[in-house]
């Protein structure tokens, strides 16, 4: 793998990495997950806020990453944490990734069989997908970045414009009453919300990798922005469109809101799997994301090792991926994986700033 | 005097040659000076390629002075007006007693090249193997009686046709003229084409056993130094003994010999070449191709043309994304029928599922193979065509176009429909202003028809993904293939699928990282 000194990427790609990576297969459950808790149709304010929240963290793993230029977490961890304890971490953040990107790969897989392949058997849907995913990856760092660029804006615009082409089902009324119940069930649902974020945390290990380390603040800030925006649209006609009861009751809320309307004239009528292939692509960045972490991580944590890491992954995310019996359980694992997120990449990066912080005042001291 | 038919004694001098040479030196090293000896040298030069019966050597006498002189060529290779109208008779009719000078050695060797030989080009040399190859290669050696130095005059005079405009690249409207088998001509041209003294040219030598010239030509100010070292360091590792033609040089230097996509882009243009130079790319020419090589390619310029630049810039740009609306269509198409046919019929809007179904009723096979039975004769057509004969070629397109398509519907092995898709699909690859990105676009139609096949809508996902992820891993000299696509350089854009108006197009592409970077101020 490369991942010298010489590979760079620029502002833009690291935007694509943030981006990209937050935006995953979260987003087809999204209206749903955000509102299960709240149960108003509050829930684009609770990812508004939440997204600001995330903002500041991911401006704070800036800040610490900038510490430390030439190092990733996995090798930076060791330094304010100690050996032990930071390799121990280091373990723990790769298996989150290896997690991740067998939930990614089997939610693809779930929903593929679900609206595109119904007799097809999940593992023949996973395995093509991960190895074109390892071929990907011993690309290094720069083949990631441009094959984000590539299918970010035709992913994007595409479900916007899906998502706008339903827009005679919006109804206002929908959306009503804002903050009816007050604002208690919005803080209730800003957990989930904030869940659908994970991904922000990329900086941590693509810092490294970027040409420009200065004023750079607005890359997280641009980064996780993007999320913002094209999540409340989400949320906001999703919710607006079919309401919150349906919301809550549907599986896979966005899908069923495509699914329900037409468009004569055009040369389709339905577009809910158009939007799921389409939407396919945009999963296979989030997998491909996660798996070069992981990969990223094995490499610096043994430095000896090869291409055999990366071989050796790809059967190891495929077992995991199979775990779940179910839709239901695919949907526990993300939960799981939710949680872990909480405490690895929200609590931990303030906890590390704060770490760093103070040894710097202790270096002063001295 | 006349001319000898010297091959008739050729054993007999082999033989006193031996002879001579066992009695002189009892063993001559492989290189062998001149000794300044008429006959000595003529019999070793003899020796070595006087077995060709194309050589001829011309022996005749300076002016009235008596000393001997011996003309040695190629017939044929060698330009025979330089020998007869200026070597032959600047030689007979010299006449250095005028001067006065005693002619001994070195003063004969200067009265010869400043007063006697009327040509340009004149090289001395002393070794056999010298005189040997700039023989074999069209030069004339001269040998004179007394002088070590023997005198090389002029190059191969090919025979060479008319510059034309090259049929594989014809524009509407441009510059009709094209590159040619001969390199000088076409280094020429491009020295008329764009009168800029930084244009460099750097002749390399390629071939290990047939020597043929390689040039390199760059614009000096403007090129990228990593890139033009790339390119010096990939020409001296060609270890081959013969190229044939400058698609040996594309297949030795190009980076991925696993891609189906060209990554070097050959042209018989002048003005082409001479926009990749202005653009900071470098050009490779090779003596007897006309196919001039240019160096890195990106993958935005396979779908250009030069008359992008000629039309005025709406008709270009919508012309341009017309060029990649065919490319996805000649890529795409006939794996979208067999998924939509065999997996997703549901998508279909309503009407029109019911009238592909009622056509592909009599139809026995699946989707698949009904596609492939069209692509593959539509594939043979094609190739029967570029093989025959123009005007066979022609009728074969008719008979294979409308009778047998006409005819499989009829007989019903394949649905009408799928004949408009496959006619679609070769229509549009011709839109494709290169033949070889042509070629790559049709290896990669079938790898994306069996992947539909298996897969469907998804598995045409998980080929573009797959053609994405070898797209973002290839690279050109160093230059990331998909540039300037993605790593958005929105000034490179300007060129891109939209060109925009020549007066805004102020800067070269960004992505060659060119020396100079402005092109209009």
């Amino acid at each position: 793998m490369t991942s010298g000194p010489l590979d760079r990427i620029t502002s833009y790609q690291a935007v694509m990495f943030i981006t990209n990576f937050i935006l995953g297969a979260g987003t087809l459950t999204l209206p749903r997950t955000t509102t299960e808790k709240i149960n108003t149709p509050d829930s684009w304010i609770a990812v508004i806020v939440s997204g600001l929240i995330i903002s500041l963290i991911a401006v704070i793993i800036l800040k610490l990453c900038q510490r430390y230029p030439n190092e990733t977490f996995y090798q930076f961890n060791q330094k304010l944490l100690g050996k032990w304890v930071g390799l121990l971490l280091s373990l723990t953040v790769i298996c989150y990734y290896i997690v991740l990107s067998a939930y990614e790969v089997r939610t693809m897989a779930e929903t593929t069989r679900l609206f595109l392949l119904q007799g097809t058997p999940t593992w023949a849907i996973i395995m093509p997908f991960l190895w074109i995913g390892l071929y990907l990856v011993q690309g290094g760092v720069n083949a990631i970045a441009r094959l984000l660029e590539i299918i970010f804006p035709i992913t994007v615009l595409l479900f916007l414009l899906v998502m706008f082409l339903g827009i005679e089902l919006f109804e206002v009324d929908n959306l009503r009453p804002v903050l009816g119940s007050g604002v208690k069930p919005v803080f209730k649902g800003l957990t989930t919300s904030s869940l659908s974020f994970a991904g922000f945390e990329i900086l941590l290990f693509i810092y490294m990798f970027m040409k420009e380390k200065n004023n750079i603040t607005k890359v997280p800030l641009v980064g996780v922005g993007i999320p913002i925006i094209f999540y409340t649209i989400t949320v906001v006609i999703v919710i607006g469109s079919i309401s919150v009861d349906a919301v809550v009751s549907q599986t896979w809320p966005v899908l069923t809101f495509i699914r329900s309307f037409e468009i004569t004239g055009l040369l389709f009528e339905r577009f809910d799997s158009l939007i799921l292939v389409i939407w396919i692509m945009q999963i296979f960045a989030s997998y491909v994301i996660a798996l070069f972490i992981a990969t990223l991580g094995l490499n610096q944590i043994f430095p000896k090792s090869t291409h055999a890491f990366i071989y050796s992954l790809i059967p190891l995310i495929y077992l995991v991926s199979m775990i779940p019996k179910n839709i239901n359980e695919v949907f526990k694992m993300a939960e799981m994986i939710g949680n872990l997120a909480l405490y690895l990449f929200f609590i931990m990066p303030l906890f590390l700033f704060i770490i760093s912080k103070v040894k710097e005042r202790k270096y002063e001291k001295m | 005097m006349k001319w000898r038919k010297l091959n008739k004694n050729r054993m007999k001098i082999e033989e006193s040659a031996k002879k001579a040479k066992q009695d002189k030196q009892p063993f001559q090293e492989s290189i062998k000076e001149m000794t300044g000896n008429l006959t000595a040298d003529l019999n070793l030069i003899r020796k070595e390629i006087g077995h060709n019966s194309d050589v001829e050597f011309r022996e005749f006498q300076m002016g009235t002075t008596g000393i001997r002189i011996a003309v040695v060529f190629i017939d044929g290779l060698a330009d025979a007006d330089v020998i007869n109208k200026h070597i032959l008779v600047d030689f007979m009719s010299a006449s250095p007693k005028e001067t006065g000078h005693p002619l001994k050695n070195s003063s004969l060797k200067e009265y010869i090249k400043n007063q006697t030989l009327s040509v340009c080009g004149l090289n001395e040399v002393h070794t056999l193997n010298d005189i040997t190859s700039g023989v074999m290669f069209g030069s004339i050696a001269i040998l004179v009686d007394g002088l070590e130095d023997v005198f090389m005059v002029g190059g191969a005079k090919a025979k060479t046709r008319n510059i034309d405009e090259p049929p594989t690249e014809a524009l509407v409207r441009g510059p009709r003229v094209g590159f040619i088998e001969n390199l000088k001509d076409n280094t020429a041209l491009l020295r008329r084409h764009g009168k800029d003294q930084n244009l460099s040219i750097i002749s390399f030598q390629v071939g290990e056993r047939s020597k043929k010239e390689l040039v390199i030509t760059y614009m000096k100010d403007i090129v990228n130094p990593h890139i033009l070292e790339e390119v010096k360091q990939r020409i001296d590792k060609i270890k081959i003994d013969d190229v044939h033609d400058s698609s040996y040089i594309e297949q030795l230097i190009e980076d991925n010999f696993l891609s189906p996509f060209p990554q070097v882009q050959s042209t018989e243009r002048p003005d082409r070449v001479m926009s990749a130079l202005m653009e900071g790319r470098i050009a490779l020419l090779l003596d007897g191709s006309p196919f001039a090589l240019i160096v890195p390619v990106t993958f935005h310029m396979l779908l250009q043309s030069p008359e992008d630049y000629y039309e005025r810039w709406m008709a270009a740009t919508l012309i341009r994304i017309l060029r990649y609306f065919a490319a996805f269509i000649a890529l795409f198409v006939p794996s979208l029928y067999i998924a939509f046919i065999s997996f997703h019929p549901g998508l279909i809007p309503t009407k029109l599922i019911f009238s592909i179904a009622a056509t592909r009723e009599g139809v026995p096979f699946p989707p698949l193979i009904e596609a492939l039975i069209m692509e593959v004769s539509i594939e043979v057509l094609r190739e029967a065509g570029l093989r025959l004969p123009k005007p066979i070629g022609q009728s074969i397109g008719i008979v294979g176009g409308l009778i047998i398509g006409e005819a499989a519907v009829q007989a019903g092995i394949v649905s009408p429909i799928m004949v408009i898709v496959v006619a679609v699909t070769a229509i549009s690859s011709f839109t494709l202003p290169h033949y070889n990105v042509g070629i790559a676009l049709r290896i990669l139609r079938f790898a994306s028809m069996l992947f539909a096949s298996v897969f469907g809508l998804y598995g045409v996902v998980l080929f573009f993904l797959f053609l994405c992820s070898h797209l973002v891993r290839l690279k050109s000299f160093g230059i990331p293939y998909v540039s300037p696509a993605v790593s958005y350089r929105l000034d490179d854009w300007k060129d891109f699928i939209i060109r925009v108006p020549l007066f805004l197009m102020k800067r070269r592409p960004k992505l060659l990282h060119p020396k100079d970077s402005v092109r209009k101020r």
